[in-house]
């Protein structure tokens, strides 16, 4: 995957015709989207509030279906999928804004709970959560709850929860937009981390122009669809 | 962590409702433990009091209500006279009031019949013959009446001396005044009558014949029926009353813990919406989710289910030294009726958690998490 991130992968999304229609085609969040993704690319979207960026990264993270037009991961279409659990729960990462920790569990509790759906036992489990942990710079907070920690911190547990099953791609949805700058700065550099040193597909949804920069690629939406692709130079090289 | 970790986690987060539901549950299944310890601690009471007596066919009316109804002494002679009967005897059993006692059984036993041979007296005598005016108390029924030798006993019009107390080896019998056949018959004005007549068949007579007597008897008692001891009970019209009363109540507090626990779980996976969300987004199975709702109402279940037998077995313990049922029977507390109480609740636990799973596991992620 090192390989991946350097030049241009295989295809990781295909998106032709992409529409999502909400409340009985009143709301139209998505009105016909087309992109491609390669592997090892870090895709920023980019564009005003409400034009349709989390709809469109829970489309690729199969947590909605698409109204008309078609998505497909790795040359199979999402929507097809038998068992959509599966592909999330292996396949992609998820890291959002508000974190979505369950706050009845811990820190390391949180972590391991993707888990359940491999085959890992219970004490490969719990040495997984805590390198992630490790990796993430919170390996002295694993038996704190969620309401214990600050925001960053918070943030930092999601993306090692996201990890938790060695995913190859990462959709994250504003992972920054909770945080002060301090603490924003810090989630980025795990994520370009993840992006530079394994190689990860990284989407990722920002209002933050700076973080747009450093991605390979840049997708700018308005009214649900994309007006604009960019790649910035400062990744050429 | 494990799997159970999270069940856990799910009923622990509301303390008080998961308690309040603990508490639902065992006071149902407390409620079907009691009840139908009671109508199987009826039926083994009376089966134990055959048993000690030697008592191997029962013959009697059961159409009547608690207590069968009376018929002609005569038919004694008949069933005597059979072939395959080696001993009879008649008795009168009246469930009666007596003093403060709400009812009490008054057994009235042929003089020199066999019913009297397992009676060891404790203390004072049996009576002299057949027309002593006195009754002895089963040492229970002593207790409960609070009697000893030598005090009287009110039974109907009648003041009768207490001549002795006795130990009949069976709760039944030792809940038991007893006296003379022809006593009860005259101070309960059933001259010529009684309602049981006892069968001893030889020792070691094969059932298949014992139930050809049964068959030849029923011929010569067409209103009555002849009956194996181990059959006794479960014939009893007001047996079978009371047991269809424990169960249909049982049924009641079941529904009841169905309701209420499909409450709570509903409740709780409502109020979850979000986290399912949460599990969905991360990858966990539908199923998952749905075994997770399941697992949570089962061990609501279960530990109802172990209070609750807990609560029904000091239900029955105080209902055993309640005057009022004190010498009636000996409550039923076997393993079978505990675990099968157990097993109840569990039920109960899965049966309610199934509306609330299938919902929870129904659930959008994407609708789940943006709540
Ligand atoms: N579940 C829903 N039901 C109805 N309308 C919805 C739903 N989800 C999103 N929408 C609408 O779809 C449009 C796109 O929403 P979306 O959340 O994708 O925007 P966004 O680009 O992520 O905005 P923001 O930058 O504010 O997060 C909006 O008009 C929104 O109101
Ligand atoms: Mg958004």
């Amino acid at each position: 995957m090192n390989e991946a991130s350097k030049g241009v992968g295989s295809v990781v999304y295909e998106a032709r015709g992409l529409k999502k229609n909400y409340d009985g085609g009143q709301v139209a969040a998505l009105r016909g989207v087309d992109f491609d993704i390669r592997e090892g690319e870090f895709v920023a979207i980019v564009g005003p509030s409400g034009c349709g960026k989390s709809t469109l990264l829970q489309m690729l993270g199969s947590l909605d279906k698409p109204s008309e037009g078609s998505l497909s991961y790795r040359g199979r279409l999402i929507s097809a999928l038998e068992d959509p659990s599966d592909y999330r729960s292996t396949e992609i990462g998820f890291v959002f804004q508000s974190f979505h920790l369950l706050p009845t569990f811990t820190v390391s509790e949180n972590v391991q709970i993707p888990m359940f759906e491999t085959g890992l036992s219970r004490g490969e489990r719990e040495v997984r959560a805590h390198e992630l942990l490790v990796s993430v710079g919170l390996s002295h907070r694993l038996k704190h709850f969620p309401s214990e920690l600050s925001g960053g911190e918070r943030q930092r547990v999601a993306i090692a929860r996201s990890l938790a099953n060695r995913p190859s791609v990462l959709l994250a949805d504003e992972p920054t937009g909770n945080l002060d700058s301090e603490n924003a700065a810090h989630v980025v550099e795990l994520l370009l981390k993840l992006h530079q040193e394994l190689g990860m597909t990284l989407v990722l949804v920002t209002h933050d122009l700076g973080i747009a920069a450093l991605a390979t690629r840049t997708i700018r939406m308005k009214d649900g669809r994309v007006v604009d692709e960019t790649t910035p130079l400062t990744h050429a090289s | 962590m494990t799997f159970f970790t999270v069940v856990v986690r799910g009923l622990i987060r509301r303390p008080v409702r998961t308690g309040l539901t603990l508490l639902g549950i065992s006071i149902g299944i407390g409620a079907v433990v009691t009840l139908v310890g009671m109508s199987w601690g009826y039926e083994k009471s009376i089966g134990k009091q055959l048993d000690v007596i030697g008592i191997d066919v029962v013959v009697s009316n059961m159409s009547g209500g608690l207590m069968p109804k009376v018929f002609d002494e005569t038919l004694q002679d008949k069933v005597a006279a059979l072939p395959k009967v080696a001993d009879t005897t008649t008795v009168l059993m009246l469930m009666l009031s007596i003093e403060d006692a709400p009812m009490m059984m008054v057994s009235g036993r042929e003089w020199g019949g066999f019913t009297w041979e397992k009676l060891e007296v404790l203390e004072g005598r049996l009576p002299k013959d057949d027309k002593e005016f006195a009754v002895v108390l089963g040492k229970l029924a002593a207790e409960v009446l609070k009697k000893k030798v030598g005090d009287t006993v009110q039974i109907e019009a009648d003041e009768l001396p207490v001549v002795g107390i006795v130990d009949g080896h069976a709760v039944v019998e030792n809940g038991a005044v007893i006296l003379s056949l022809s006593v009860l018959q005259e101070i309960s004005s059933n001259q010529g009558k009684v309602n049981f007549i006892d069968v001893r068949v030889p020792e070691g007579t094969p059932e298949k014949e014992v139930m050809e007597l049964c068959e030849t008897v029923n011929g010569l008692f067409p209103e009555g029926r002849a009956k194996l001891a181990s059959e006794v009970v479960g014939t009893s019209q007001g047996y079978r009353l009371a047991r269809a009363m424990s169960w249909s109540t049982s049924l009641l507090a079941i529904i009841v813990g169905v309701l209420g626990v499909m409450n709570t779980m509903l409740m709780t996976v409502f109020e979850r919406t979000h986290e399912i969300g949460i599990l969905l987004a991360v990858g966990w199975k539908r199923r998952r989710i749905l075994y997770m709702v399941l697992c949570e109402s089962a061990l609501l279940g279960f530990l109802g289910g172990v209070t609750g037998v807990g609560l029904g077995a000091l239900g029955l313990k105080i209902l055993e030294f309640t005057p009022a049922i004190r010498g009636l029977l000996e409550p039923d507390l076997s393993p079978k009726l505990l675990l099968t109480s157990v097993a109840i609740a569990v039920v109960v636990g899965v049966v309610s958690g199934l509306y609330p799973g299938w919902r929870s596991s129904r659930l959008s992620p994407s609708r789940a998490l943006n709540l």
